[in-house]
C-alpha cells in the first residue's frame, strides 16, 4: 500500500500533471463565476481535453476544475445576485443580503474558507471510506450489481424531488440510447438500421456536451444582454471577522459538511441539493431563525461547506462501485471507462495508485482553492463583466470541436447537435437531464448484470434475493419504488380538487 | 422563470408521443434473433425499457386529460414570449444553426475558414465591435487548431483551404 501511496504522489506531483492542475483551477473558477456557465458544463467541457491525457491528469483536471467551480459559484450570488452555478442557489439571496448590509467582505471569506473546509471534510470521508467499502464490494456478484445499479438509478430520481414520472421517463429513454449498438451479452447489433456509426454505439460524450452545454447555450443566447448590478466597486479585507464567525458557528460547518458529504454520497444526488438541505436545516435548528434572509452568515456558513463535500464524497460510489453520485460523477465514469479503467472495486487492487493520486489531487485542490479562489475575488469584478456575447460563440465553436474530436467524424458533432436540441425541450418541459446521463452511463452495467443474472437463476427472481447483501439491496430499492407510488398517488389528490 | 416562459409541450402531446415511440421500440425489437438454449436473448431488456416509457407515457397522457389545463394553458403547442421577438429568435436559432452550418461545410471548405466565418457571424450578430470580432475570430480558429489539430492531432477538416494552401 505505501508503495502506491509513494507512486501516487510520484505521478501527481509532476510538473506536467500540476500544470494541468493549475490551468483547471482558474477553468474552473473562471466558469463556476460566470453565471449561467456550470460546474457540470466546465466538466463537459474538458472531457475533450482530458480525452488525449493519461488517466491522473485527466482526473486530476475534472477534480480540481468541479471543486473550484461550486466555490466560484458562491462569488457572483454575493456580488450580483446570480448563483454562478445551481450548487450557490441556495444561499444567494442570503449572500447578496449580507452584501447590501455591507458585509460583501464578510461574506466572501466566508464562503472561501468554508468550501475549501467543506472539501476537505469531505475529501477525508472518501479516503476513509472508498477502500474499505472497496474490500467489501469485492465479494458482489451480479446480483448485487444489479440491485446497486437499480439503487442508483432510483435515487437519482427519489432525491431531485421533482416530478417521479418524468424522472422515470428520462432515465428510460438514456436506457433506450444506450441500447443503441451492439448488446453486451449477444454481440448482437440494436436499433443500428444498417448503420455504422451507431453500430459503434451512443458515444456518450457528445451527448454530454450537446445536453450539458448546447441546450445551455440555447437558454443563454436568449438573454444576452441581461447584467446584473454590483453591490460595490471595490472589495476589502476578506478574512476579518471570520475568527467570531468561525468560533460562533464551528458547529453548523460540521453539520454541513457531514450532511453534504451524505448527500453528495448517495448516489443521484450533488451538490445543489446538498446546498438546500443544509441551508433548510440551519434555518430549522438556528436559535435565531427569523434572521434568515436578511443576510444572516449562519446559512452561508453551513449551505457552503455542504456543497463542496458534497463534491469528494460523490466519488465514493462512483469509485467503489461505478455508480455515480451525482451528473459530474456520471461523466467521470464515462472517462474511466475511456482509460480502461473500469470503476469498481477492482480498480482498488489493480491501480490503487489511481485512486490515492486521486484523493491526493482532491486534497491540493482544496487547498489551492485558498489562494487561488482569494485571487478570483480580487479579480471578480473584471472577471464578471467578460461580455458573454463573446463568450457564447467561442463556446460553441469549442463544443463543435470537442464533440469531433470524440469520433473523429461529423457523426460526433450530430450526436451533440440532436441531444442538444433534446436537452433542450426536455428541460422546458420540466423533464430532468441528469437521469437521461445516468441511464446512458449506467445502461450497459444494468444490462450485463440483469443478464448474467437471469442466466445464472434460470429467470427465478427469487434468487435476486437470496444473498444477504442483494436481499437488502433489492428490499431497499423496492421500498423506495413503492413510496415513489405511494408519493405519486398522493400527489394527485390535490390535483382532482 | 415562471411556466408561461417556457417552450411547452401538453402533457397528453408529449404522452401520446412516448407511447408512440415505445410502441415502435417494443415492435422493432421482434426482429431481433433468439439464441437456441438460452431463454434470454437481446430483445429483453430494451422490452423491458419500452414498457418502462410506455408506462410513463400512459400517466402522463392520462395526467393532461385529467388535468388539461395546469397553468390555464390548453394549447397542445405553448411557446415562450421571447420567441416572438425576433431578435430573440434569430439568437436562439444560431445555435442550433452554427452546428448545422458547420456540418454542412466544414468538409467542403476546411475547418479554418468554416470557424472563421461561424464565429465572425455569431460576433457580428451579437454586437461585438468589428476590430475586436476579427482579432478574436483569428485568435480563437487558429488556437483550435493548433490545439486540437495540431497537438492532439484530431483530423479537423482539411477540405478546400488547405488543398490551396499545402497542395493537398
Amino acid at each position: 500500500m505505501s508503495a502506491a501511496i509513494l507512486t501516487a504522489f510520484g505521478l501527481v506531483f509532476d510538473p506536467y500533471v500540476l500544470g494541468v492542475i493549475l490551468a483547471s483551477a482558474i477553468f474552473g473558477l473562471f466558469v463556476g463565476a460566470m453565471p449561467g456557465l456550470t460546474a457540470t458544463m466546465a466538466t463537459a467541457l474538458l472531457v475533450p481535453i482530458t480525452f488525449f491525457m493519461s488517466p491522473v491528469p485527466a482526473l486530476g483536471a475534472i477534480v480540481t476544475a468541479t471543486a473550484m467551480a461550486i466555490f466560484a459559484g458562491d462569488i457572483p450570488a454575493s456580488m450580483l445576485r446570480m448563483p454562478g452555478t445551481p450548487a450557490s442557489a441556495a444561499y444567494a439571496d442570503e449572500s447578496y443580503a449580507m452584501a447590501k448590509k455591507g458585509q460583501l467582505e464578510l461574506n466572501l471569506g466566508v464562503n472561501l474558507v468554508f468550501s475549501a473546509a467543506g472539501g476537505i471534510f469531505g475529501v477525508i470521508v472518501l479516503i476513509v471510506a472508498a477502500p474499505s467499502l472497496a474490500e467489501l464490494a469485492l465479494n458482489f456478484s451480479s446480483f448485487e450489481y444489479f440491485w446497486l445499479a437499480c439503487l442508483g438509478l432510483t435515487c437519482a430520481i427519489f432525491i431531485s424531488g421533482g416530478d417521479p414520472v418524468k424522472g422515470f421517463l428520462s432515465l428510460f429513454i438514456g436506457l433506450a440510447i444506450g441500447c443503441i449498438g451492439i448488446d453486451p451479452a449477444a454481440g448482437y447489433p440494436r436499433f443500428t438500421f444498417g448503420n455504422v456509426d451507431l453500430m459503434s454505439g451512443i458515444n456518450f460524450i457528445p451527448v454530454m456536451i450537446g445536453v450539458f452545454a448546447v441546450s445551455e447555450l440555447m437558454r443563454g443566447v436568449m438573454s444576452i444582454e441581461k447584467a446584473g448590478e454590483f453591490v460595490q466597486d471595490k472589495v476589502g479585507a476578506l478574512f476579518r471577522g471570520l475568527g467570531t464567525v468561525t468560533r460562533k458557528y464551528w458547529m453548523n460547518a460540521l453539520r454541513g459538511s457531514a450532511v453534504g458529504t451524505l448527500i453528495g454520497a448517495l448516489p443521484g444526488a450533488g451538490a445543489d441539493i446538498a446546498a438546500w438541505v443544509s441551508y433548510a436545516m440551519a434555518k430549522r435548528f438556528s436559535k435565531e431563525p427569523e434572521k434568515f434572509g436578511t443576510g444572516h452568515v449562519e446559512g452561508v456558513v453551513e449551505a457552503t461547506s455542504a456543497n463542496n463535500s458534497a463534491v469528494g464524497a460523490a466519488w465514493i460510489p462512483a469509485l467503489v462501485f461505478g455508480i455515480p453520485g451525482d451528473s459530474i460523477t456520471a461523466i467521470v465514469i464515462g472517462v474511466l471507462y475511456m482509460k480502461g479503467m473500469n470503476p469498481g472495486p477492482t480498480v482498488f487492487l489493480q491501480n490503487p495508485q489511481f485512486i490515492y493520486a486521486v484523493f491526493i489531487i482532491f486534497i491540493l485542490a482544496n487547498l489551492l482553492m485558498l489562494p487561488l479562489g482569494y485571487a478570483a475575488i480580487r479579480g471578480a469584478r473584471k472577471l464578471l463583466t467578460v461580455p458573454k456575447n463573446i463568450l457564447m460563440p467561442i463556446i460553441l465553436l469549442f463544443c463543435i470541436v470537442g464533440s469531433f474530436a470524440m469520433t473523429n467524424s461529423p457523426y460526433g458533432i450530430l450526436l451533440m447537435l440532436i441531444f442538444g436540441v433534446i436537452g433542450w425541450l426536455m428541460e422546458e418541459n420540466g423533464i430532468p437531464v441528469a437521469p437521461l446521463i445516468l441511464g446512458l452511463v449506467l445502461g450497459e452495467l444494468l444490462e450485463q448484470s440483469f443478464m448474467t443474472s437471469m442466466i445464472k437463476s434460470d429467470g427465478a427472481f427469487l434468487v435476486f434475493f437470496q444473498r444477504p447483501i442483494a436481499g437488502i439491496l433489492g428490499a431497499v430499492t423496492l421500498a423506495i419504488w413503492a413510496i415513489m407510488l405511494w408519493r405519486a398517488f398522493q400527489r394527485r389528490t390535490p390535483a382532482k380538487a | 422563470m415562471n411556466p408561461g416562459d417556457r417552450m411547452r409541450i401538453h402533457d397528453m402531446v408529449l404522452g401520446l408521443f412516448f407511447i408512440t415511440l415505445a410502441v415502435m421500440m417494443i415492435a422493432f425489437t421482434g426482429t431481433f434473433p433468439a439464441f437456441p438454449g438460452q431463454k434470454y436473448g437481446p430483445a429483453l431488456f430494451p422490452r423491458i425499457i419500452g414498457v418502462g416509457i410506455l408506462l410513463c407515457g400512459a400517466l402522463l397522457f392520462w395526467r393532461g386529460w385529467r388535468n388539461p389545463a395546469p397553468n390555464g394553458d390548453r394549447r397542445a403547442f405553448a411557446f415562450s414570449p421571447a420567441f416572438s421577438e425576433r431578435t430573440r429568435l434569430v439568437s436562439f436559432l444560431l445555435v442550433p444553426g452554427g452546428i448545422v452550418f458547420y456540418l454542412l461545410l466544414a468538409e467542403r471548405l476546411g475547418f479554418i475558414p468554416t470557424a472563421f466565418i461561424l464565429l465572425c457571424s455569431l460576433f457580428f450578430w451579437f454586437r461585438v465591435k468589428p476590430i475586436p470580432t476579427l482579432i478574436l475570430a483569428i485568435i480563437m480558429t487558429y488556437g483550435m487548431q493548433w490545439f486540437f489539430g495540431t497537438m492532439m492531432r484530431v483530423p479537423l477538416p482539411r477540405g478546400l483551404f488547405m488543398q490551396v494552401l499545402y497542395g493537398g
